[in-house]
């Protein structure tokens, strides 16, 4: 020993059960700041990978000429660039293969890079005009195969050459709406065009910037340096988002709530290590008193406590950032299990440095100031007291517990909790910020249940469609695919567009139809009325959309041909899982309701659907789903579009896996926080008062009013907790509802019952395992023992 | 009247070398009103006498009979009320719940049985004690002296039938040293409660009626100290 601080060593090792349970605090605090915060990386790197799946990899496209793009190309931040153009996108401009309404779309080899998901299976890039590439659906219904010509009509009824260099998939889209695609390089593109001047030759030049530039900064330098109007400039929100590079305005206000998070992890985790700091020193002012007495001064003290406290950080911090980072390893390895194809791109063993930043910041800082308080309180030990045994090992009562109200063991577990002021407000504190964090991160699930649309039971698979929305497909068809091999289930939705008056005011309203089916899927989105009423054919089911001129119980005069027929609007759904009616005509947004089949019919005269979904069987292949086409198109000829919707619904399934894992392990982590802290706040509290109870138990007291009081200090820290939770929590559970979820699908806020009740559930376990730990401890140890402690 | 009776009481700690025998064959008795003291080198078996008697530690072999009552017979619940109601204890750190102030302090056993205090008694013992100006006061807001009297307070308040010390003067400076043991003899003498009592301070044995000795376990009587 050649330094007084070498006593720290020393001391540790002789008493490593009194300083395990705050060792264990840093552990843990260490351990769910950086699981929490590691799982946020891995999140948004996940969420990252399928975006750049599915709307690229690219920041930014300006609609620009070739001179432009060299110029953007030059820019320092700028890292790559490449040109893309498309043509027919809609299929409506007669751009044709074979007949077939076929996706043109011209681009540099470097868009490739960008956009991971059109990948050339079989073949190579188009080097030459005369060249192209197609996709699957052309090879499959043409039976062609590299090296072979397909001829393109144009439009203006030229007919073009080219040669298929390679094969690409269908990408969503393509499948979606079972086009034809080919890809040209750029000069082939812009040589279909016979009438060329200089705007016909400009393309979107998607740009990725270097990282860590400032996106919007540079995009703004662009526009004004080479006078692009809005309309020229697109961003990639989603990637930009998740590179925290975006400015939207909903975006901006989830980037607060998702800050607003963080600093409640942190101070959750800053609450833990403070409280079993605090309440560590407190219990051995004794022994410093003892260091004062053998002439330790003041500043030496708290030295001593502050280097202690960081030789505890040399192995809990590490220890909770590796038990952190394999808590992290395990949640991708559960992602890559979930969805093998989407998650490839995350690696089994990341590394999330700002989880491992966040952690080893948590826990040093807090460490270093938590120790502050009980250092000085350490240094002002009075030696005389050390020595005469009067030091307390607990803080000294400000005021004596009250035993007029409650039995003598209650009061004082009741005065236990409630007797120092700064314990009880850091344990009560972080009780409460469990309850803060969980009712504010509950909000989340509700946001994912609304933003994650094929995740619904009522996502269909494939579906035909009308594309002028007329009633054209028969409703018989139902009846019959369903017993098609592969086929879960079909329904379908008849559409209406019906001119009626709300009030005075003459409005169009869309009308769809839904069977007994699809009223019950939409039950969980009722957010006013009933649907028994619409059931029957007596009502309408308005759709939420801000502004509506119709409200709940509104009176809607229908005039449809059949006569003049007065209903009212008896329900009110936030949201309906397909794109809002906008009119034919003038492509506003209308108001849109909900009726019966029944009432459709009798309102419109018409029983065949506009929409015919159809879910598959997990193992329905592409062979079941050709074999439906082949059904529909037999009933209802060509006139009818056919999606398929697999791809996309795989890739947002994907999105909603990794969102569900994250949130719900969110919640997980969360709730242990509050579980770990109560049996730690109380196991050292008891530890802490274990010569009182002894004497306690001395002059009398028996182990079950040692419990009822153990009880009384155990339940007051939570209800108090409890209660400031929700004083606080439900507040910013609203807010925050507000902000995610009303203000986009209209749902109003309520209670959050079973968030409530599993945090509440969760406390309450906590609580019955934290005091009988101790009771159990006390009951196995004589009286003489106790003291002793 | 025979109060305590203690029969060959044995007690040993730790095993092999380690083995210590912290009382051996300790039989001894006290009768009503009597004050004894009881004193030994560090590390002689007082305190484990003192525990085993007033029922905090069990002994190996042997029994304590409490006015007629074998307390190693009792369950561990049992003794604990009988302890809280017939012995009264006194520590060399006194003990006194720093969350109870002087007053709780004192009637705490009586709380513990969920009854009310008997107020002509807590005002008799706080004037006994010279207290009464500090009722209100928590132990922390005490000297020493006061500290040790509030716990002789608590430990007469039942008008238990023994009451045991355990240097209840090792922490007191001279004058509260003798305000302690002015109580305890009072103890005994106004209100007939036996008092057994461990000290080093042979010069406090001069109060006592009957003086033990406790070497390597082993009692003896050196006789009276008056």
């Amino acid at each position: 020993m050649k330094h007084y601080l070498d006593l720290i060593s020393i001391s540790a090792k002789h008493h490593k059960a009194q300083t395990r349970m705050t060792r264990f605090c840093i552990v843990l605090a260490v351990f769910l700041v950086t699981v929490i915060f590691g799982m946020a990386d891995m999140e948004m790197r996940s969420q990252l990978v399928q975006a750049v799946r599915t709307d690229g990899s690219w920041h930014a496209g300006f609609l620009v000429n070739e001179e432009q793009e060299a110029l953007i190309g030059a820019r320092p931040e700028v890292k790559q660039t490449a040109r893309y153009e498309s043509l027919n996108y809609r299929l409506k401009d007669h751009y044709q293969i074979e007949g077939e309404e076929t996706v043109i779309c011209g681009f540099d080899r470097e868009f490739l890079d960008m956009y991971p998901d059109v990948d050339i299976v079989e073949g190579t890039f188009p080097q030459s005009e005369d060249e192209a590439v197609v996709n699957e659906n052309i090879i499959n219904r043409l039976e062609l195969e590299i090296g072979e010509m397909i001829s393109l009509k144009t439009p203006q009824g030229a007919q073009i050459d080219l040669r298929i260099t390679g094969i690409t998939k269908n990408t969503a889209l393509m499948a979606e709406h079972d086009a034809f695609g080919i890809f040209l390089s750029m000069d082939g593109f812009f040589a279909l065009n016979p009438e060329s001047t200089e705007a016909d030759q400009e393309a979107v030049c998607f740009v990725i910037f270097r990282p860590y530039c400032n996106i919007q900064k540079a995009i703004g330098e662009i526009s004004s340096q080479l006078g692009l109007g809005e309309e020229q400039v697109r961003q990639n929100a989603k990637v930009l988002m998740l590179l925290f590079q975006s400015r939207d305005t909903y975006l901006m206000r989830f980037y607060f709530v998702a800050g607003v998070l963080a600093v409640l992890v942190v101070a959750a985790g800053v609450f833990m290590i403070a409280a079993s700091m605090n309440s560590n020193i407190a219990r051995r002012t004794e022994f410093f008193g003892m260091m004062r007495c053998l002439g330790a001064v003041r500043k030496q003290i708290v030295r001593f406590v502050r280097r202690e406290a960081l030789s505890w950080c040399k192995t809990a911090v590490p220890a909770g950032l590796l038990a952190g980072t394999v808590v992290v390893w395990l949640l991708c390895k559960m992602l890559r299990f979930l969805s093998p194809g989407l998650f490839e791109g995350l690696p089994v063993f990341g590394i999330s440095y700002i989880g491992l930043a966040a952690g080893t910041v948590v826990g040093v800082i807090t460490v270093l100031l938590a120790a502050r308080s009980p250092a000085k309180q350490a240094a002002g030990v009075s030696p005389l007291a050390a020595v005469s045994g009067n030091a307390r090992t607990v803080q000294a009562a400000k005021r004596a517990a009250d035993t007029r109200f409650f039995k003598v063991d209650a009061a004082l577990g009741i005065h236990h909790a409630m007797g120092s002021r700064r314990n009880f407000f850091l344990v009560t504190g972080s009780f409460a910020f469990s309850i803060i964090l969980f009712l504010s991160f509950s909000t989340a699930v509700d946001f994912m249940h609304h933003a994650i649309t094929p995740l619904r039971p009522s996502a269909p698979d494939i579906y035909a469609y009308s594309e002028d929305t007329s009633n054209k497909i028969p409703s018989r068809l139902v009846d019959e695919l369903k017993n098609y091999p592969g086929v879960k289930r079909v329904f379908g939705r008849s559409y209406g567009e019906l001119s009626a008056f709300a009030g005075e005011k003459e409005i169009t309203l869309t009308v769809l139809s839904y069977d007994e089916q699809q009223f019950s899927w939409a039950e969980k989105s009722l957010i006013e009325g009933s649907l028994s009423e619409v059931i029957s054919g007596k009502g309408l089911l308005l759709v939420y959309r801000s502004g509506s001129l119709l409200k709940m119980g509104s009176s809607v005069t229908l005039l449809p041909q059949t006569g003049r027929q007065q209903v009212s609007v008896s329900g009110v759904l936030s949201d309906v899982p397909y794109n809002y009616g906008t009119s034919k005509n003038t492509g506003i947004e209308e108001e849109m309701v909900i009726c019966s089949e029944e009432m459709f019919e009798k309102l419109t005269g018409e029983q065949d659907y506009a929409v015919l979904d159809m879910q598959l069987q997990p193992d329905a292949g592409d062979a079941q789903v050709q074999q439906l086409r082949r059904a529909v198109e037999q009933a209802c000829g060509r006139e009818i579009s056919f999606s398929d919707k697999r791809i996309g619904n795989r890739e947002a399934k994907g999105a909603g896996y990794s969102m569900a894992v994250f949130l719900y392990g969110f919640l997980v982590v969360i709730a242990m926080i509050g579980f770990f802290n109560i049996m730690n706040c109380i196991a050292m509290s008891v530890s802490a008062r274990m010569r009182e109870y002894g004497a306690m138990r001395a002059v009398g007291m028996e182990v079950r009013q040692l419990a009822r009081m153990i009880w009384g200090e155990t339940l007051t820290y939570t209800v108090c907790g409890t209660v400031f939770g929700c004083a606080v929590g439900l507040p910013l559970n609203r807010a925050f509802f507000r902000s995610l979820v009303t203000s986009r699908w209209g749902d109003a806020w309520t209670l959050p019952g079973w968030e409530f009740l599993v945090i509440v559930a969760v406390m309450s376990v906590s609580v019955c395992l934290a005091a009988a730990g101790p009771v159990r401890r006390i009951r196995q140890m004589t009286v003489v023992e106790t003291i002793g402690r | 009247m025979e109060i305590l009776k203690a029969e060959n009481l044995s007690k040993t700690y730790g095993t092999g070398e380690a083995r210590v025998e912290a009382l051996k064959d300790v039989s001894f008795s006290m009768a009503r009103g009597e004050f004894a003291a009881v004193v030994g080198a560090s590390g002689s078996g007082k305190s484990t006498l003192l525990n085993c008697i007033g029922g905090l530690d069990t002994a190996d072999s042997g029994r304590v009979f409490l006015n007629g009552k074998d307390i190693f017979d009792m369950g561990e619940d049992e003794r604990t009320i009988f302890r809280r109601q017939s012995i009264g204890f006194v520590f060399q750190s006194f003990h006194l719940i720093p969350e109870l102030n002087v007053e709780q302090n004192i009637i705490f056993p009586i709380l513990l049985d969920y009854k009310k205090p008997d107020k002509d008694r807590v005002e008799e013992i706080l004037e006994v004690l010279g207290l009464e100006n500090r009722r209100r006061h928590l132990p922390g807001q005490l000297s020493g002296g006061q500290q040790q009297r509030v716990a002789i307070g608590r430990a007469m308040i039942t008008r238990p039938i023994l009451v045991l010390a355990d240097e209840p003067t090792g922490n007191l400076d001279s004058q509260s040293s003798r305000d302690v043991m002015d109580l305890l003899c009072k103890a005994a003498r106004h209100y007939q409660q036996t008092v057994l009592m461990i000290t080093h301070n042979m010069n406090l044995t001069q109060s006592a009626d009957r003086v033990f000795q406790v070497v390597d376990g082993r009692l003896g009587e050196l006789g009276g100290g008056r």
